[in-house]
Formats: C-alpha cells, sequence, structure tokens
C-alpha cells in the first residue's frame, strides 16, 4: 500500500482506502470543526453546481431536440438542427483504437518495468513516466499537428492506400491535411500511455513475491509465471487501469481539436476527419449562441455521464483488486 | 503455503513428478525457454515503443522551440503579421501575464478550500465525507472542458461577469480542488496516530492537536499535492478557452479579458502564417519547462522529507 501512495499519479487516480478517523464529541466541537465543515459543504455545493449548471444549461435541448442530439447527423450552426451523432460516435472510435494501443505497449512497457529494469532505476523510470503525464495536452497536439499530420499526409496515408485492402477500412480521402480520425487516436494513445502504465506497473509490483518464486521453482519460465500468474493475479486492477485510460481519452479536448480535424461527420473509414465530444465542443463553442449553447452544454452532460460512469467502474475495480491481494 | 511440510526425498517422487510436469507442460523446456524469451523481447521492444514520443517530442521542443525564444519573446505583446512583415510575430508578454495572473487567482480561491476539506476527509468519519471523498476522485478526472462549461455558465452568464480572469480562475480552481482536497487528504491520514494521541493525553483541544502537530507533520505532503495541482492547472487549455476571450495587453486585473500560454499555443498553431507557427514551438517549450520545474520540484520536495521522516 505504502508503495502505491509513492506515486503521486497513482494515489491522485485512485485515492486511499478509506481508514478511520474519528468525530468529536458534540461537547469539544469548536470553531475549528465548524470551519471544516463549512469548507466540506462550499466544496459539496461547488460539486453539486457543476453537475446541475451543466445539466440545467442543457434543459432546453432535452427537452426539445433530445432525439436530434443523440441520433442526428449534422451539426447547423447557427439555428440547428443540431445533431450529435458525429461526435459520439468519433469519441467511441478516437478513444477505443486510442485504447487497444495503449494497453498493447502499456502492458509491455509496464511488464518490462517491473521485471527487466534493475530496481534502482525504478525511480528514474517512475519520474520520467509522470514528466511525461505531466506534459500538456495541448503540447501533443501541437506536436501531432505539425509534426505527425505532415509525416501522414505524405508517408502513412498513401502506403495505407497502396494496400486495397487497407484502402477499404481506411478510405481515401484524397487530399487532405493529414489530420484525420486515426491521426486523433495515435495521439490519444500516446497520451493515455503514461497514466495507463502508472497504474498497471503499480498493479504488477504488488503480486506477491511469494507466487512468482512458488512458480519459478516449479520449473516455470519467466514467461510462464507472468502470464500464468501475474497477469492473472493482477487482473481486475489492470481493469481498472484500462477503464480509468479510457476515460482519459473520452475527455481529451484540446488535443483531438487540433488533429482530428474538427469536422461533424458520422464517419468509419479512420483516415476521414472527424471530431469527438469534447474536442467539438472546444472548436465551435466561441462563435455559439442561444440554442447551440443549449446544445453543447447536452454534449457536455453525455461526456460527464461517460466519464463519471467510467471513473467509478475502475476505480471500483482497483479497490476489489486490493482486496483479493490482502486475502493473498 | 504457509504450513512446514516434511521436506521428501528427491528420489520418491522424482519420475512421477516429470511425468506431472510433462502432463501440465506439452512443451519441452527448449520450446518454452525460446517463447518465454520472445515475449520478454516484445515487452522489452514495447518500452522503447513507449519512449519514442516522448523523446521525439522533446527533440523537437528543444530544436524548434529554443531559436524563437529572446528577450522580445518574453518583453513584448504579439502583433499580427502582415504581407509587408511576414515575420512581425511579437512576444507572448499577454500570455504569460495572464497564465500567471490565472494561476494565482485559482490558487487563492482553490488552496485554502481544498485544505481544509482535507483534513476534514481525514479526521472526521461521516456521511457527508464519505460521499465528498468519492466526489473528489470522480471530479479529480472528469474532463477538463466541463470545467470551462461550467465556469462559462455561473461566472460569465449566470453572475454576469463576462470573459474575465476571474472566470478563467474560477475553472482551473475547480479543476485543481479536487487534486488538492486527495493529496492533502493522504498527506494527514499519513501521520501517526501516535502523535494525535500524545496531544489528546496532553489535554490539547481538536483544533490545537490538528494545526499545532498534524498540520506540521503532514506539511510537505499538503505542498507537493498544492504542486501537482498548480502545474496541471497552468497547463490546461480546455477550461479557460471558453472564458477568457483571449485579451491583447498585459493585464493583472481580475475583470479583463486575458490569455494565456496553452491558449496563444491553439491559436497560434491554427495560424496561416509560417511564422506563427514557428514561434508556437517556443511558447510550448517555456510552458513545458515550467511545468517540468514545477513537478520536480514536488517530487523531489517529497523524496526529501521522506529521507527526513525516515
Amino acid at each position: 500500500m505504502s508503495e502505491i501512495l509513492n506515486e503521486s499519479i497513482v494515489a491522485l487516480e485512485l485515492g486511499d482506502e478509506a481508514a478511520g478517523g474519528y468525530n468529536p464529541p458534540a461537547a469539544s466541537r469548536t470553531w475549528y470543526h465548524y470551519l471544516l465543515l463549512a469548507g466540506a459543504i462550499l466544496f459539496a455545493a461547488v460539486s453539486v453546481g457543476f453537475v446541475g449548471t451543466i445539466f440545467w444549461s442543457s434543459l432546453p435541448t432535452w427537452l426539445h431536440h433530445a432525439g436530434t442530439l443523440l441520433g442526428g447527423k449534422g451539426w447547423a450552426s447557427p439555428l440547428g438542427p443540431f445533431g450529435g451523432l458525429a461526435m459520439i460516435t468519433g469519441t467511441f472510435e478516437t478513444s477505443l483504437i486510442a485504447l487497444v494501443l495503449a494497453v498493447i505497449v502499456g502492458l509491455g512497457t509496464s511488464i518490462a518495468i517491473v521485471f527487466l529494469i534493475p530496481r534502482r532505476f525504478r525511480n528514474v523510470i517512475a519520474t520520467l513516466v509522470e514528466l511525461l503525464a505531466a506534459v500538456p495536452s495541448i503540447v501533443y497536439g501541437l506536436w501531432g499537428l505539425l509534426v505527425l499530420a505532415p509525416w501522414m499526409e505524405t508517408t502513412v496515408n498513401p502506403w495505407l492506400n497502396s494496400w486495397p485492402f487497407a484502402k477499404a477500412i481506411f478510405g481515401n480521402p484524397g487530399q487532405e491535411f493529414g489530420t484525420s480520425l486515426l491521426l486523433a487516436s495515435i495521439v490519444l494513445g500516446i497520451m493515455i500511455l503514461p497514466t495507463f502504465v502508472a497504474i498497471s506497473r503499480e498493479v504488477i509490483a504488488v503480486v506477491p513475491q511469494d507466487l512468482i518464486e512458488a512458480s519459478l521453482s516449479l520449473g516455470a519460465t519467466r514467461w510462464q509465471v507472468i502470464r500464468g500468474v501475474v497477469l492473472p493475479t493482477a487482473k481486475i486492477g489492470l481493469f481498472g487501469a484500462t477503464f480509468l485510460a479510457l476515460a482519459r481519452a473520452t475527455g481529451e479536448t484540446v488535443a483531438v481539436a487540433l488533429v482530428a480535424g474538427g469536422v461533424a461527420n458520422v464517419q468509419f473509414h479512420l483516415l476521414y476527419p472527424g471530431t469527438s465530444i469534447a474536442a467539438w465542443i472546444a472548436t465551435v463553442f466561441g462563435e455559439s449562441q442561444g440554442n447551440e449553447i443549449a446544445a453543447l452544454m447536452a454534449l457536455g452532460v453525455l461526456l460527464m455521464l461517460l466519464n463519471f460512469g467510467l471513473s467509478l467502474v475502475s476505480r471500483w475495480l482497483v479497490r476489489r483488486q486490493r482486496r483479493v491481494l490482502a486475502l493473498v | 503455503m504457509s504450513d512446514m511440510t516434511e521436506i521428501q526425498e528427491p528420489k520418491e517422487v522424482g519420475n512421477e513428478m516429470r511425468g506431472e510436469i510433462r502432463r501440465i507442460s506439452s512443451h519441452s523446456r527448449a520450446r518454452r525457454l525460446a517463447v518465454s524469451r520472445m515475449m520478454i523481447a516484445l515487452c522489452a521492444i514495447a518500452l522503447l515503443v513507449s519512449a519514442v514520443p516522448l523523446v521525439m517530442l522533446l527533440y523537437q521542443l528543444f530544436k524548434q522551440g529554443l531559436p524563437v525564444i529572446d528577450k522580445a519573446f518574453f518583453t513584448t505583446l504579439p502583433s499580427t503579421p502582415s504581407l509587408i512583415a511576414p515575420n512581425a510575430t511579437g512576444g507572448v508578454s499577454n500570455a504569460i501575464v495572464g497564465t500567471l495572473a490565472l494561476t494565482i487567482y485559482a490558487s487563492v480561491m482553490a488552496i485554502p478550500v481544498g485544505i481544509l476539506v482535507g483534513i476534514y476527509l481525514a479526521e472526521t468519519e461521516s456521511k457527508l465525507a464519505s460521499s465528498l471523498r468519492v466526489i473528489a476522485q470522480t471530479m479529480a478526472g472528469a474532463p477538463s472542458i466541463l470545467m470551462g462549461l461550467f465556469a462559462f455558465s455561473f461566472v460569465v452568464r449566470d453572475l454576469n461577469v463576462g470573459f474575465s480572469a476571474i472566470a478563467g480562475s474560477f475553472a482551473l480552481a475547480v479543476l485543481m480542488l479536487p487534486v488538492i482536497v486527495i493529496s492533502t487528504e493522504i498527506a494527514v491520514r499519513n501521520v501517526p496516530n501516535t502523535l494525535r494521541e500524545a496531544g489528546l493525553a496532553l489535554g490539547a483541544k481538536p483544533h490545537v492537536i490538528s494545526l499545532r502537530v498534524v498540520l506540521p507533520a503532514s506539511a510537505s505532503g499538503i505542498v507537493t499535492g498544492t504542486i501537482l495541482a498548480v502545474s496541471r492547472a497552468v497547463g490546461e487549455t480546455a477550461p479557460v478557452m471558453l472564458v477568457i476571450a483571449g485579451g491583447f495587453t498585459n493585464s493583472w486585473k481580475p475583470f479583463d479579458p486575458v490569455s494565456a500560454l496553452p491558449l496563444s499555443i491553439y491559436e497560434n498553431a491554427k495560424s496561416e502564417w509560417p511564422s506563427l507557427r514557428a514561434q508556437v514551438w517556443g511558447i510550448a517549450l517555456v510552458l513545458v519547462v515550467f511545468i517540468f520545474v514545477l513537478s520536480l520540484s514536488a517530487r523531489i520536495w517529497a523524496s526529501r522529507k521522506q529521507q527526513v521522516k525516515n
């Protein structure tokens, strides 16, 4: 447990298990107690206000245009109709592909950090991972737009289109700027990688040494130990890390706004430009008025529900993992 | 696993055991070793692959960022390039002032409340405390664009403040608050109960124990968490871009529109002018260095205090 808390990212993402605390008897409640309580109530008010205000501002859309927002395809500024289907599908496409990329690379990275890197370098690696996570998303977006997008345009897109099979899947947008849903997925994958690695590394590192040694002593190879003992033991926590990374990916805003192309089309060919919920809010909010703002707020409500749901599930999974390990 | 079992002679079970191992693992040892080496090598490759973007990103930042940074970059206001003077980008002093102003106002709003709530969560046990804990953890992961929507509807529109630094710093404060709450709670919880009990035994009142014993003992953790929250807020674009309106003057006034470093990156990166797209690397470099210094100092602070404790 103490090892988990040493990692500031992990501690912030997951928090600590509640352990005790005390309630002073009513007689000894002083001004200090009420000061703390006032702070807590203020925080509760801010949180309720946060959810309430956004929901309240989106109410006109939910009352009159809920169907259009959830299933409509076009976004016609400034008068509507405002269809959100393109943003919803875009969010799922980009974040799921990003997740697949990040989980494949991230799981390998975590295993390599725990089982290949000598113990004394681990702190250095942990610091590097934290620094990667600290790079603001706008910088990833900038890098994606000015470095990766031209490279996609001149190299990757023609290469993918030279294969008929890949062309059928990814589509051939012809002259575009290189910004596309695929690029957004790649940049997102790079961005959520540190979050996933930080948590999955911890989850893997706390698998009890006894289990690993028992398995080694039976003649298992290193990979057999990892596949047969470490990963199954850490499974629930790894799912937690995955869900948390997915939550991160769905909420990512400016990077996607810069590299996805910012076009509100329902698009399953990944080389075409698209957008996501968060990116679309960032892109059009500045010029919107009245009903359009309400529609954007409604998109915000969708994003909030998605994100809160994912992060509650992931926290529940990681907490279950800790309980499982406490039993071993 | 914990029971002490008698050590058995290997020869008694040798052949049976061998058969058993064969049965469980149907492949020869050579093949299992080969598979193992291959998979471990793949993991090592994954480690290298995940390092590639960081190296590429930092390389581009320094290679393209350093040349555009000079004295004028920090001290002059931005100007729009024209056909006559395509390289007249000016500096980004408005964004630097704006970012500092936004961060300071947001810290003033968020840090006191965050520390109070953190202590409350650590020191009391109630339904309110446990639900606030869940709320803080959920809010800490909430998409930052939502803080912008909140600040817009509440501060800009409902309170009728308009697009201003105060609205932007409100959004950042909402972003920082849960981070400070969680790290304060962890820091306060890590203070050993024996210290509190010693205070109680001496007859100290709860607030005296909290202020004179627990807070000094947990100060390093609180400071670390607060610096991390600040460094996260400094780089955020989404919450401020909806509410600060990108002012073009060096203004510290809370009710003026201001700019911010992340916002100028966003605007300049989309610009048609090559000179502005070149300048944007300098802004990004300044921002990243600032954030790295903040978060490294938080880490060093935390590890030094850890050593003192041990």
